[in-house]
Order: structure tokens, then sequence, then C-alpha cells
């Protein structure tokens, strides 16, 4: 197992933009702004009973889900939870249709038959419509990256989970079958150390999860994870050697979850002192706007600009939502087969599809 | 072609070999599987078979014996014992336009796959588009004395999840030809085939490679005018022996075999019932809240006014199946049960 740290990454010879250009270290600024600034105003949305359904906030990990998908390319595929919706943003997904979804509208990417962050674009950007029974993607993903390998494709699934589903069974079988069969497959686990209210020592007794990545016969890594460019270099290096045949990585993110399992969870188990330190010292976002600055990639004034930005774009994805039409209710039974071609043509300005 | 294949590939291995078709072209239920899976395999280059034990050995029952030799081992895939991700990885792959079919050792050892099969495969493409050419088979049923993890009939468990299609064939035209289409289907399938039935059953068998069954359609196996028997599975071929001695008793039995469960046939159930007014629905799976339910509910609900009696539910009680010969027979709807039942209902 490797541990990977800022510091190390970040000695005065190493390259500390990991190879990225202006333009990119400017595009995950965008990404990082963009969720931090969705989650906390949808949070917000929530808690005055504008949004219906449920949240499930990723903010303080957004240093692990820009990181981790910021390393794939389009044609790669990716599993996540619906703590990651940061991931899905950043593969690319269209935040007006994904406020539609909140909103249970027919433009959403699941027309209105899931909500809040199980979501996904399989037809698009590839990656896998959220299920809550975590790990459960863990084996799909396994199957999408056997249907490469036996193609022959230069391609990559990655599979996202908490700490907590590595408590399933599941997520032994998904990494041992991957690893027999040299599956082109990348393992993120996002520990963001609480498994609903159950912190890590309640979870496993070994010091790490990265260091289980050995019982499999797959190199494991530990990340801290308030670093999205240190997080973005170990992803790069495991979705290129999987890509390369090299095999599946187990990658360990570690953060801290600044709110609750979902919206109505207050998190009172994670200690105040925890939390505050995470949030003044290993804020994601802020590090690396801060980063940005510091190397005078960008100025303060440009920092201001991207915040307006994403403000921009919230209002414009929340005003598509609340424009979108429901789905027609006559159309609850249908797409359950693809027999009654349901999917296989576009929804009406009404709702419905005839 | 495939015929002549399966049958060169069945020899020499295992110490129960899968076997030949008779010489006038006759084949058991279970060569006739083979035969679908491998002319499936010949036809269209994305279907691929995954499974415990599929190999080098041919799975528990033989029934892909030879396969790794024609088609190697990447299209015939040994798994570790890992139901979950064997469901995943068909799952997965079928995403990615393959169309893979899973075999489980016993159709029990499905419950090891549960969450990915009724969660994962079945509700995926309700709220993704996504096609999901998925099938899962494996040798389901009772009556060969196999005890409770080795008789199990899942196949309720299976209807009840919205996005299956559930196939239970009887016969082994019947179980070439859905397999075949199941196989065609961009939709998640459960192909439960019967272990009694296996190399019990044998009859000439179609040998045009696009044979076909279509899902979804029951069969009258056997017309008759004073009472409706609608079953399936091994009960088919219960149902039938009971209705020649019926006969000779002067009561005319028609047998309704479903065939599938999902999608349900409701027009040939009721176009049975409204010739003969009287229905008894005979299935091997536990009675309570059974397959017996629904289609009892639908004659009721759909048919009612042609009922002469109540319609009749004859299963095996709310236990798991047992071992010793004199308890799962006592399980198990016998012959005789069977003849009670319809004497019964003809004299109501």
């Amino acid at each position: 197992m490797v541990t990977s740290t800022p510091e190390r990454a970040r000695t005065p010879d190493a390259d500390w933009r990991v190879g990225l250009s202006d333009d990119q270290l400017r595009e995950l600024l965008h990404l990082l702004k963009l969720c931090r600034y969705f989650d906390e105003r949808m949070e917000a949305l929530y808690r005055q009973g504008r949004l219906p359904g449920a949240i499930y906030s990723g903010r303080g990990q957004e240093g692990t889900h820009v990181g981790v998908a910021y390393a794939l390319r389009p044609e790669d595929s990716l599993f996540p939870t619906h703590r990651d919706l940061s991931a899905q943003l950043t593969k690319g997904l269209d935040l007006k249709r994904v406020m539609a979804q909140y909103w249970g509208r027919i433009d959403g990417y699941t027309r209105g038959r899931d909500g809040n962050s199980h979501i996904g674009d399989w037809f698009g950007h590839r990656t896998w419509t959220v299920m809550s029974h975590l790990p459960i993607a863990y084996p799909v993903a396994c199957g999408a990256a056997l249907a490469y390998k036996l193609r022959g494709e230069p391609r990559v699934a990655m599979g996202i989970c908490g700490d907590g589903a590595t408590s399933n069974g599941r997520w032994h079988e998904a990494l041992n079958v991957s690893a027999i069969h040299q599956l082109p497959v990348v393992w993120v686990v996002n520990n963001n150390q609480y498994a609903y209210s159950t912190p890590n020592p309640l979870e496993f007794r070994v010091p790490t999860i990265a260091e289980r990545a050995a019982a499999y016969g797959m190199p494991g890594v530990r990340v801290d994870a308030q670093d999205v460019l240190d997080v973005y270099r170990v992803a790069r290096e495991a979705v290129e050697r999987a890509r390369g045949g090299g095999g599946p990585t187990l990658i360990e993110c570690v953060s801290l979850r600044w709110r609750g399992h979902a919206g109505h969870d207050p998190a009172k188990y994670v200690p105040r002192e925890l939390l505050e330190r995470y949030m003044r010292e290993k804020d994601p976002v802020a590090r690396f706007a801060g980063l940005l600055v510091e190397r005078g990639v960008i100025d303060e004034e440009e920092v201001k600009r991207v915040q307006e930005r994403v403000e921009s774009e919230f209002d414009e994805g929340y005003r598509f939502a609340q424009a979108s039409p429901f789905p027609v209710p006559e159309d609850v039974t249908k797409g359950l087969f693809t027999d009654d071609g349901y999917w296989a043509s576009e929804p009406s300005r009404e709702g419905g599809t005839g | 072609m495939a015929r002549a294949q399966v049958e060169s590939a069945a020899a020499g291995h295992g110490a129960e070999p899968r076997g030949k078709r008779t010489e006038d072209g006759q084949a058991t239920y279970l060569i006739a599987i083979a035969e679908a899976l491998w002319e499936e395999m010949e036809r269209d280059e994305r279907v691929f078979l995954l499974g415990e034990d599929i190999g080098v050995y041919g799975g528990a029952f033989k029934v892909t014996e030879g396969f790794i030799e024609r088609f190697g081992p990447e299209r015939v895939m040994d798994t570790p014992i890992a139901e979950e991700t064997i469901v995943g990885l068909a799952l997965g792959a079928a995403m990615e336009g393959f169309r893979p079919v899973a075999e489980f050792q016993y159709a029990d050892f499905m419950s090891s796959g549960f969450d990915e099969i009724t969660t994962a495969l079945a509700r995926y493409h309700y709220r993704s588009g996504v096609p999901i050419p998925v099938v899962l088979r494996g040798p389901s049923g009772g009556g060969v004395r196999a005890s409770s993890f080795h008789s199990f009939n899942p196949e309720p468990l299976f209807a009840h999840t919205p996005g299956l299609k559930v196939i239970c064939p009887a016969f082994p035209s019947d179980a070439k030809g859905l397999l075949k289409s199941a196989i065609r289907d961009d939709n998640p399938c459960v192909f439960l085939e019967h272990k009694w039935i296996y190399r019990r059953i044998k009859e000439p068998v179609p040998e045009d490679p696009d044979f076909l069954v279509p899902i979804g359609t029951a069969k009258v196996q056997r017309e008759g005018s004073d009472v409706t028997i609608v079953t399936y599975g091994m009960m088919v071929h219960q149902a039938l022996e009971a209705a020649e001695d019926l006969e000779h008793k002067g009561i005319s039995v028609e047998i309704v075999d479903l065939r599938t469960i999902t999608p349900l046939d409701k027009q040939t159930i009721l176009s049975s019932v409204a010739k003969t007014s009287r229905a008894l629905v005979l299935y091997e799976s536990h009675r309570f809240l059974g397959v017996g339910a629904e289609v009892g509910a639908v004659i009721a609900e759909e048919g009612f006014e042609h009922l002469d009696a109540p319609v009749v539910r004859l299963a095996p009680p709310n236990v798991p199946v047992p071992f010793s010969p004199v308890l799962e027979d006592a399980y198990l709807p016998q012959v005789a049960d069977i003849e009670a039942a319809v004497e019964k209902l003809a004299a109501w």
C-alpha cells in the first residue's frame, strides 16, 4: 500500500500542477465551485421546503469526486453512489437535467422515475443510474470492465463507494473477481469517516481500507482528499494502468462528511472540533482556489468571476427545472421492458410519449 | 449442424454425460437447452456464458459440456462462487452490448445473488432506458430427493419483481425455443429449468436454428371440456398423467401450460375457463401467495361469469422442501391428489 500526501507531492521540485494546463486547472476550479455551490443551495431549498424528496450532501468530499472523475475519458464508465453527484457533474452531466430530476420532471435523466442524486446518463456520459443498496454497482462495474477486456477496447470502468459499503460482501466479491481476471477497473472508496453515524473503528479492524488491496492482489493507495490534484494524480495513474492492461487498483480517498448522511440528519455524532478542523484546514475547494492564486494561475478577481458563473448556472438550472413538464401519469407503467418502446421515443413538451 | 456439434461435444466428459438425441430425432430437455445455447452462441458472438464450473467441468448437470472446447474460456467463463458478482458481471457486460447467459448451479442459489437480480438487474431499464439482454438460468424444482437447498422453486419471488421475465418450460421443444427467445430478448429473463424433467422427458425437437417459442404465451397441452388445469413446469407432466386416468372416469381435462409466468398469458387461461367453467391451478411453488393466487385472482376478476365452481389451488404447503421420500411426497402434489381435486371440482 502507498500513502500519498500533499506534502510529498508538493516538494519544490515536483510538478505541482501534475501535468495539467492552466485551462485544465481553471476547469477543475469551476467544477469544484459548481459542486460546492450546488450542494449548498440545494440544501437551502430543501430546508425551505421547496425541494421534494431527499438530499445527500457531498460537501467536503469534492476533492475526491472531482479528482477521480477528472481522470476518466468520455468513453470510460463511472459507477457512483448517491453521495457522488459531483463526480457525475465532472463526467459531464447537464446541470439543467440534473435539477429537473430533483423536481421529478420529464427532462430529468430518469424521466421522473427517480429523484435526487439517484441519477445517471449511460447513453451520454457513461454513468450508472445510482441505486441505494451499496455497493450494488461494484459487481456491475466488473461487468462493464469485462466487456472492455473481451473486446480489447482501451476503456476503463470506475466504481465509487463509501467506507460504509466496504463492509458488504459484494465489495469483496467484486474486488476479488476484478483481480482474478485483471479487469480494467479502478475502485474508489470515498472514506468520509462515517457510515451514516457509524465511525471507521466500528466498520473495520485494519488501520486503513487501502491495505485490504493486498488481500486481493492489487495495488492500494491512500490519499488525503483535501488536495484535488493529488487525488487526480493517483486516479490517473490507476486509470492508465488499467487501460494498459495492468488490472485494478484500490484507491482510498480520505475526507470528512461535512453534513449528515441525508438532509434530515444533523450529524451530532461527528465531534465538533474534528468537523471544524476539516472545514478550516482541509476544505478542498478553498485550498485549490488558494493554490491557483498563490501560483499565479489566476487572481482573486477571477475566483470571484468563477463564483458568479456557477451561481448563474445554478439559477439557469433552477429555472429550467421549474419549467420542465412533469411526466404524464398514464406513462407510469411504460418502459418497464423495451417491448413498448417508451425509452426509444423522445418525450413531448407535455411530458408524454404518446 | 448444431445437433452434430452438441452431440460430438458431449462425448467423453464427466461422470454423467449429457447424452445424445435418439436416432429418430428425439431430445431430452437437457439436450434441447444445450442446443439452444450452442446455436445462439454460433449465431451471435455477443452471447457468452458465465457461471460456476461451467467450463472444463461442463456444469453440474452437464448442460455446457464441450462448450469450452468450441467457444473458449472467454465465452464460457468460470467464475468464483460469487453469485452477486455473477449477476453484476452479466448486467455490466449487457449494458456494454453483450448478451450474457449466467448459469446458476441450482436455482436455489439465485437467492445468493438476490439483490443484484431484483434491485439492479430488474429495476435498471425502467429508470434509465438501457436495454438489459441478460438471461439467468438454472435448475429449479423438486421430486428428485435433493432436499431443501437443491429443490426450490423461486419463480414467485422473481415474478413478483417488476422488470423480469420469468420462464418455466415443461417440454424440451419449449425449453429450446423459449431459451433462444430469451437470449434474443433485450430484457432480463429468469429461465427456470426443471431438474426432474432434464433427463426424463424427451420428444422430437426442432433443429431449425431459428425455431423460437414466443415469451408470454401459454399452450394448451391437452384439450378437454370439463375442468381446466392451469399449471407449468414439472406439474404439467403430473397433470397429463392424472388427465389420462380421469378420462377413463369420464372427466375431460384441459391442461393449460403457462410456459412463462411473466408476462402471464391471461387470454389463454380465460379462454380455457370460458370453455370448461371450472379451474384448478396446480403449481410446485408454495401455495401461499404463489402463482396460483395470481392466476386464481385473474380468473375471478375477469372470468367470473364463466365459473360454475370456485377456483381451486393445489400446491405444496408453506414449509421448506423436505428430504425424506415420505415427506417430500407429502409435500409435492401427487397424481392422486390432482385426480381427487379435479373430481371434486367436476362434481361441484
